[in-house]
């Protein structure tokens, strides 16, 4: 009796999702063309010649964009590693254990949720300076850290607590020493979620402008600092260019994220929030 | 170690590492409130003072600009919940596969603000391409006839790149908690004769609340606390907050500094005051029976 009905749903919902698709693809198809055009004049609709001056100008210019790449990267597998690891042990604790304070500390995770990156930046940067920690890649790992925490958290006490506590409990059983049950069952179990944290907090790192900006002073170049300027710039054959080697960079950082989880078999995220 | 005393303090080393930088963030944060209230120990100024809060407030453009960042965080994060459930939702009914998510949601997600920013300015300025698009229909005669986004006052240009941003993150918050409650609760509803459209408003809906009520809550924090996006697209009159903020900030008297915190006060404030709501309306609803 539904069916017909079920049907129109499902026409409906594909009608939504193309619409979708295009609204997102579109733009960065354009971008991908201006980064490859020098001609596009007002009023036509196509670009009217192939460059690849942008491309060049980036590599090829004073200012060397290879070795800032290298560095955003190092930074974000830094951050991604970090927030990862400490997340993880956050979960466990909040996931596995009662202890004194336990609600507040739950509540603190999701601070940085609430209060903008703005203001911590602005507030932290002359601590940063006294600790010696601005202008230094540590202090952008930190800062970035503690952005990307949040996020990692969330999705890993969500992988915690659907896995449960009862497959190590066996393995414990069973004779397996605690470093063994850490590697083969432990972290395996958590892996969907351990991947969907590093990928989120890794894009958090990299495309972070405002507050690397503010911590590393303009001496600690990281791509998302230097591409800045160019996009509100005149020029968009340039800022065409530096968003294309951004999404190049980080879909290719995705991808092996990506090809990790497969080859360790998991095919399915986890669920972000509970 | 005695085994019951290991077990007591396990959950705390555990935790040792997030309170550390929890630490640093809330001294952060702290630091800059502080300030805004004239507190800045390195200098040796300790007297607290009201002076730099009611010069914010006696500004002729403080509430303009603190009325315009709370329109756009409101209407970006509104919409964007709308649409990222009504995507979540559509995703759930065609089980669009890998590839799908993979673009629909991982490649914007992977999108920094900026860039987002740059797409919006190639479709929509002057002589972007939907003016072109206009020009060529012969619905405008010449680019200046174009309302281009850049420094528009209604701010739709910011609101369209958070929503081209925050859409998918909304969806990827809750597409597959829906998808576990559609497998489970939806087919029963089904199953008892429910439409599929009543299904999704009196079943899945309620079971998915509090997972959206928190994409949505760090949709409008984000939206109201960034500074990338107004600073790029934004109008000069009014400035977003953060935007104020960062232009005082960056000006070498002391006084504008401990002024721009005064704002990152104000800001936070506001965040907190919505985080307040936010958690007073989950503790009802955890309250009432499901």
């Amino acid at each position: 009796m539904s069916m017909p009905n079920a049907r129109a749903y499902k026409k409906a919902a594909w009608i939504f999702l193309v619409i979708y698709l295009i609204c997102i693809l579109v733009p960065i198809a354009i971008t991908v063309a201006w980064a490859f055009t020098d001609y596009w004049p007002w009023p036509s609709l196509f670009p009217l010649g192939f460059s690849t001056r942008g491309l060049a100008e980036i590599f090829n210019s004073y200012s060397p964009v290879g070795g800032i790449l290298l560095q955003s990267i190092f930074i974000a597998l830094a951050v991604s590693f970090l927030a990862v690891v400490i997340a993880a042990l956050s979960a466990r604790a909040l996931v596995h254990h009662d202890f004194f304070g336990k609600e507040l500390f739950r509540f603190t995770t999701i601070l940085p949720f609430l209060i903008p990156v703005t203001v911590f930046a602005m507030g932290v940067q002359v601590a940063f300076i006294r600790m010696g920690l601005a202008n230094t890649v540590v202090g952008v790992i930190i800062a970035h850290t503690i952005v990307a925490l949040p996020y990692a958290t969330v999705i890993i006490t969500d992988v915690t607590a659907a896995t449960g506590a009862r497959l190590e409990e066996q393995a414990r059983v069973l004779g397996a020493d605690k470093l063994q049950t850490l590697a083969h069952v432990t972290v395996p179990s958590l892996l969907p979620g351990i991947l969907s944290a590093a990928s989120m907090s890794y894009i958090l790192s990299f495309s972070q402008y405002f507050l690397t900006l503010l911590i590393g002073g303009g001496t600690v170049k990281t791509f998302a600092v230097v591409m800045f300027p160019f996009l509100a710039s005149g020029d968009r054959t340039i800022a065409s260019a530096y968003g294309l080697v951004f999404l190049g960079v980080t879909f290719i950082v995705f991808l092996l994220f990506e090809s990790i989880l497969k080859r360790l078999g998991m095919r399915e995220h986890q669920s972000f929030f509970s | 170690m005695n085994r019951r005393l290991s077990s007591h303090v396990t959950p705390y080393l555990l935790i040792l590492p997030a309170v550390l930088l929890t630490l640093l963030f809330v001294y952060g944060v702290a630091n800059g409130i502080l300030q805004g209230f004239g507190i800045i120990p390195y200098l040796g100024l300790t007297t607290p003072t009201l002076d730099y809060y009611r010069a914010a407030f006696t500004r002729s453009d403080l509430s303009l600009s603190i009325l315009y960042t709370f329109y756009l965080a409101l209407s970006s994060s509104v919409l964007a919940t709308l649409g990222g459930v009504a995507l979540s939702a559509a995703i759930t009914r065609v089980n669009m596969g890998r590839k799908g998510q993979l673009m629909g949601i991982q490649i914007p997600l992977m999108t920094s603000h900026a860039i987002v920013a740059l797409f919006i300015i190639s479709l929509f300025s002057g002589s972007g391409l939907v003016a072109r698009l206009l020009y060529a229909g012969g619905l405008i005669d010449s680019m200046q006839s174009f309302p281009t986004v850049l420094g528009a006052t209604s701010g739709w240009g910011i609101i369209l790149v958070y929503l081209w941003k925050e859409i998918p993150f909304v969806a990827f918050c809750t597409v597959t908690l829906m998808s576990h409650m559609g497998d489970r609760y939806a087919e029963a509803a089904a199953c008892l004769g429910a439409s599929p459209l009543r299904t999704f408003f009196s079943v899945t809906l309620p079971l998915c609340k509090r997972t959206i009520a928190k994409a949505f809550l760090i949709v409008f924090a984000f939206a109201f606390g960034a500074y990338e996006v107004p600073f790029l697209l934004g109008a000069t009159l009014p400035k977003a907050l953060p935007v104020l903020a960062y232009v005082e900030f960056q000006k070498p008297d002391l006084a504008n500094h401990a002024y721009a915190m005064a704002l990152c006060g104000i800001m936070a404030g506001i965040c907190i005051i919505v985080a307040i709501v936010y958690f007073q309306i989950m503790r009802r609803e955890r309250k009432r029976p499901l």
